[in-house]
């Protein structure tokens, strides 16, 4: 007995195999390489070290594996670049050669080191102490398992514009339950808004109703509109996740959406839909299209609610379906996935002071343009000043609100082609002068350059500069009640005054204005633009940094119909892959707490940003969910107990890892 | 890439091309042409001793030219797999009968020069189609003098020599070695511009402006020039990047060059690369002095997309790129049903938007491999056979290669599940055999009746 103890005693001993990578002249240029091998080779438990060009390619690798199995190596050290890159690469590489995945350390030589190192010598030395880092760390490391856990074919998608409706649209066809949660109304976000799409000049909710209209009917989803999420709990593969229910104050089973209450209801307030541009029934549908078609009551606008009499919606109603009685509902879903499509706000120019918006009743934004426009709109499409009469002139201003350091740095995306779309809207119905000022015609799109070409032939003016001004103090004849435009022609290189009848503000898309809510409600972050940060800003466009929470459309940064609708589709197609492995593997370097240990002073549980952490009452102990845990460490520093242990960053571990570096 | 070699889920057909497809949406059949590599791929361990000993090289397509690789190569280190192939047109053995030295090198005896192409036949449902862009080649502009001037050098060409792994291991230097003091980026080359293509190729504005940060980073006072027409920094922090640029004191002149000469017209031009513009913002003609002339040139179709379009029976545009089935709301789907298409050969992007169309792609084949099953138009044309006079006008008529020949019974047949129902062979059948269903002859006729009451 005592013999085979020891002998199973040698095969655990550690045997490690350290390989520095040239990565073609990235590392290689700087670092010394076989300096460091020749280093390597003398640090205890090292049984071979090795160097090559790539490590990642193919060779590399099978030098690791066949390694592993002639010489029997138990761990592996590869000094390279970030594990953030080829860490997945070089486990599975071991792994196949038959070591735990997790018996592998990667000592970062070349963002850490030969990068940033100009000397040579330096960083070969500093290549030599992240290496003796690495192996010290390693002989302690022990092999860990990768958890599975089944995953919830439901998905939940969170606002119900464009991108939500063609992500739930892309489950749902492929067999799976969604949950569609709206806060309006209706589904149909801003685009449902907009009047034509440019280039093509499709009418917008002519081509968007369709998609609409399959949401509300697809056996697949289920709609939630008037909703919001108000907590969320739970990981990857099984979310859970608590919705209210706005009341309606109509009962969805009864009504028939015939639109006699609305007709019927004598209170008016101004149309959210149409900006404030017209006015809404106090119970009321957003639009005529709207899905589903069912209406609701505004209780701050209801004679009802305010002075307890009229229910002139109750008396008309055939079907009974008014109930003033509703309350808000709680509602639970269990989901595998979630899929954030907020949207976005439209950027409010009332603090760009110059421009006179809200002081010149002339001078509008491009949504309300939009609305303007609209054949259903408040003007019935036609293109008016505020006192009925036809512009002769029009200003579209661009970048209000971006490409401006006080306000937003980034560019808007969208707005040189809507802003030309504009023009052609504006020529086709008027006879008007149209003026673009602009800093740089951004048209990238496919047919967006034609389109730009197409509007030069058009007859509209195109004028290079950001006006300084709108103002309305006339120095001619000509200017006498007439808005004038102030600017630059940079292009001529002199100061224009252009006098026109009205002026549209291009404005920004902003992150909305509840998103950091939103952000901490599913632990995603926000990038300093304050859209919501993707993983990867190339390859990883849609995942967020919580596994099973995908972002697509505007809510992920400002973008046009046609990338929202990808990037809608590839966010579908993330969750489908999962769906349809029907399992997840879970990180497995997670914290322990020692329960023996712990205090039960509950410091963990608030630190923890993923919410990892419960209180069980009973044992008085906090215990930590595995599944939830991204084994960032806050947990296993704050513990005052010292009872929380993170794998594979142990106190030995970390305390070996800085004697390496120190040697 | 790595990941993509060694998936379960994911055979590798490189160096390969697709020859024939026919089918219909879930049941595709594929022919695949596997060229000859010369290489036996079950043997070769890609320990890159073969391509050490070659001794012919020739100039390397992944360098754009501008880099040498072996007659036996891999394109790049990190290749996958790490398979080399030899090039047959440039290889000694095959040209004059001897050298094998990559044969008697190879430990792996894994050289094979019987190797023969093989024919591989697939059975697919749903065929994505990601076969990308070409760069435009700016030799017909000739006022630019690219090919003319030694330093006249193409973006492409650019990123391979900035690249560390490229030919001059990372440095920016002139053809003699030099290393350049002024160098001017020349945007929108070959894109807007109605002699080429009339599109903006969406990319160049923000790669002249890594280009221009790379220069400044490995040359801190190089004098830098950006022409551009407008700056197109379009995507997620990417104004953010133009400003940084600004600050690093990049000289952005608005203006698209006029000609690259060396003709010199002052002292301090003599031996070097003069950049003619009009700096539309001061409204001056300038004389820019380098001496490295970058041209940040379009993206365009690639050579071959008109037989990639047939033979998946796709559509492209007016611009040459493959064609979406709704620019705004089905940008990866095409009007063949089962036919899919993403990234640059549906027009030119940046990786972020070709990644997420690729994974849109994905989205739309998992959909209806997870359904199982898919629904066929109803609508279709069907052949009566007894008035088939079997004369095939309508086979070589219908768009979506629906019909066949019947040579047992000499009359036409009409494949229902890829009948599109666009009535082209019921209008052109001359003995009336194809009818089109719900588009009957009494049924048209009907129609236009109540149209005339």
């Amino acid at each position: 007995m005592a013999e085979k103890k020891v002998a199973t005693k040698k095969d655990t001993e550690p045997k490690i195999g350290v390989y520095v990578c040239h990565c073609g002249s990235n590392i290689a240029g700087t670092v010394d390489v076989p300096q460091v091998v020749e280093f390597a080779k003398g640090l205890p438990a090292v049984a071979i070290a090795r160097e090559y060009k790539f490590m990642c390619s193919d060779p590399g690798q099978s030098m690791i594996k066949d390694d592993i199995k002639q010489l029997g190596l138990n761990r592996v050290v590869v000094a390279s670049c970030s594990p953030l890159l080829h860490e997945p690469t070089f486990r599975h590489a071991i792994q196949e050669a038959g070591l735990n995945p997790y018996l592998f350390e990667m000592a970062n030589i070349r963002e850490h080191c030969s990068w940033t190192t100009e000397d040579h010598g330096e960083a070969t030395e500093k290549a030599k102490a992240l290496v003796s880092a690495a192996v010290k760390r390693i002989y302690l490391h022990q092999p860990l398992e990768v958890r599975e856990v089944p995953v919830n074919p439901n998905t939940l998608i969170v606002g119900g514009g464009i991108a939500g409706i063609q992500a739930a649209l892309e489950i749902a066809d492929a067999g799976h339950k969604v949950y569609l949660v709206e806060k309006d109304p209706s589904i149909g976000g801003h685009m449902i808004q907009f009047d034509k799409t440019f280039p093509t000049l499709d009418c917008s909710a002519c081509i968007l109703t369709p998609k609409m209209t399959s949401a509300g009917s697809h056996p697949n989803i289920e709609l939630m509109t008037y909703s919001e999420v108000e907590e969320i709990a739970g990981f990857i593969g099984s979310f859970k996740a608590k919705i209210r229910k706005k009341a309606k104050f109509v009962d969805e089973s009864k009504c028939n959406g015939c639109g006699v209450c609305i007709e019927k209801c004598p209170w008016k307030a101004d149309s959210e839909f149409d900006l404030g541009l017209s006015q809404r029934k106090a119970i009321y549908t957003p639009f005529p299209q709207a899905v589903p078609n069912i209406p609701v009551i505004d209780k701050e606008s209801c004679a009802y609610f305010l002075k307890g009499k009229c229910r002139a919606c109750e008396k008309f109603c055939e079907r009974e379906a008014i109930d003033f009685e509703q309350q808000d509902k709680i509602v639970e879903i269990d989901v595998g996935n979630i899929i954030i499509t907020t949207g976005y706000d439209p950027f409010d120019p009332t603090p760009i002071i110059k421009y006179g918006y809200g002081k010149f009743p002339n001078v509008v934004t491009g949504l309300e343009f939009e609305r303007i426009c609209n054949s259903v709109g408040p003007t019935g499409g036609k293109i008016v000043l505020k006192d009925g009469s036809e512009p002769k002139s029009i200003a579209i201003i661009h970048c209000v609100g971006s490409r401006d350091e006080n306000y937003h740095k980034y560019c808007s995306r969208v707005c040189c082609m809507y802003a030309l779309k504009y023009s052609h809207l504006i020529k086709e119905k008027t006879k008007a002068d149209v003026y673009q000022m602009y800093i740089d015609m951004r048209c990238f799109g496919k047919g967006y350059e034609e389109f730009y070409q197409r509007l030069s032939d058009e007859g509209v003016t195109f004028i290079r500069g950001k006006p300084a001004e709108v103002t309305d103090r006339a120095i001619s004849e000509e200017e006498k009640g007439k808005l004038i435009v102030v600017g630059e022609d940079s292009l001529l290189g002199t100061v224009i005054r252009v006098p026109v009848d009205m002026v549209i503000l291009c404005i920004a898309l902003e992150a909305r204005a509840d998103a950091k809510n939103v952000a901490q409600l599913f632990s995603i972050s926000q990038g300093a633009d304050a859209f919501f940060i993707e993983r990867h800003p190339k390859l990883d466009p849609v995942a967020t940094m919580t596994d099973g929470v995908f972002i697509a459309g505007c809510c992920q940064g400002p973008k046009d119909i046609p990338d929202t609708v990808a990037q809608a589709s590839a966010a579908a197609a993330r969750v489908l892959a999962l769906i349809s492995k029907g399992k997840v593997e879970l990180e497995a370097t997670v914290a322990v707490i020692d329960e023996e240990k712990c205090s039960g002073c509950r410091i963990c549980n608030l630190l923890c940003p993923y919410n990892a952490i419960d209180f069980i009452e009973e044992e008085e102990v906090s215990r930590i969910n595995d599944a939830l845990c991204k084994g960032c460490g806050t947990c296993v520093a704050a513990c005052p107990s010292a009872a929380i242990t993170h794998k594979h960053f142990t106190t030995e571990e970390i305390m070996a890892e800085i004697e390496g570096v120190l040697v | 890439m790595a990941s993509v070699r060694s998936h379960e889920s994911i055979e590798l057909l490189t160096y390969s091309e697709v020859i024939e497809v026919s089918g219909y949406v879930g049941n595709f059949k594929v022919k695949i042409r596997k060229k000859p590599r010369y290489v036996d791929e079950i043997k070769c361990t890609g320990c890159g001793t073969c391509q050490e000993k070659c001794p012919m090289k020739a100039d390397s397509e992944f360098d754009f030219g501008i880099g040498k690789r072996k007659v036996i190569y891999t394109p790049f280190p990190q290749a996958v797999p790490n398979i080399p192939v030899i090039d047959r047109e440039r290889c000694t053995y095959f040209i004059k009968g001897k050298c094998r030295a990559c044969e008697k090198f190879c430990e792996a005896k894994a050289i094979d020069f019987e190797q023969t192409e093989k024919i591989i036949d697939l059975d697919v449902g749903c065929i994505i189609v990601t076969t990308g862009f070409d760069s435009f080649d700016p030799t017909p502009i000739s006022q630019f003098g690219y090919g003319r001037y030694d330093n006249v050098i193409t973006g492409f060409q650019f990123e391979r020599m900035s690249s560390a792994s490229g030919p001059t291991g990372g440095k920016i230097v002139l053809k003699d070695g030099s290393e350049p003091r002024s160098l001017a980026i020349l945007h929108c080359i070959g894109s807007r511009d109605l002699n080429y293509h009339e599109y903006c190729s969406r990319v160049c504005c923000m790669s002249s402006l890594k280009f221009a940060h790379l220069i400044r980073e490995k040359i801190p006072d190089a004098e830098i020039y950006d022409l551009y027409i407008d700056l197109r920094c379009f995507g997620k922090g990417y104004e953010e990047f133009y400003n940084r640029l600004q600050e690093e004191g990049v000289n952005f002149i608005r203006g698209r060059a006029g000609e690259v000469t060396d003709i010199a017209e002052t002292p301090e031009e003599i031996g070097r690369l003069v950049v003619l513009c009009e700096d539309t913002l001061i409204g001056r003609q300038r004389r820019l002095p380098v001496d490295m002339v970058i041209l940040s040139n379009a993206l365009e179709p690639r050579a071959d997309a008109g037989e990639v379009a047939k033979l998946f029976s796709i559509s492209r545009s007016k611009d040459g790129f493959f064609m979406e089935k709704h620019p705004k709301l089905d940008p990866v789907a095409t009007t063949t049903d089962g036919v899919f298409v993403a990234g640059c050969c549906q027009g030119p992007k940046d990786i972020p938007d070709t990644v997420a169309q690729a994974s849109a792609a994905a989205a739309r084949v998992m959909a209806m491999i997870s359904k199982g099953s898919v629904e066929i138009e109803a609508a279709t044309a069907i052949i009566e056979e007894e008035f088939c006079s079997g004369c095939k006008t309508c086979i070589a008529l219908c768009p979506y290669n629906a019909i066949s020949f019947n040579e047992e019974r000499k009359v036409s047949a009409i494949n229902e599940a890829l009948c599109k129902g666009c009535g082209t062979c019921a209008a052109a059948c001359p003995s009336g055999a194809i009818i089109s269903r719900h588009f009957t002859t009494e049924q048209i006729m009907a129609q236009l009746e109540g149209v005339l009451t």
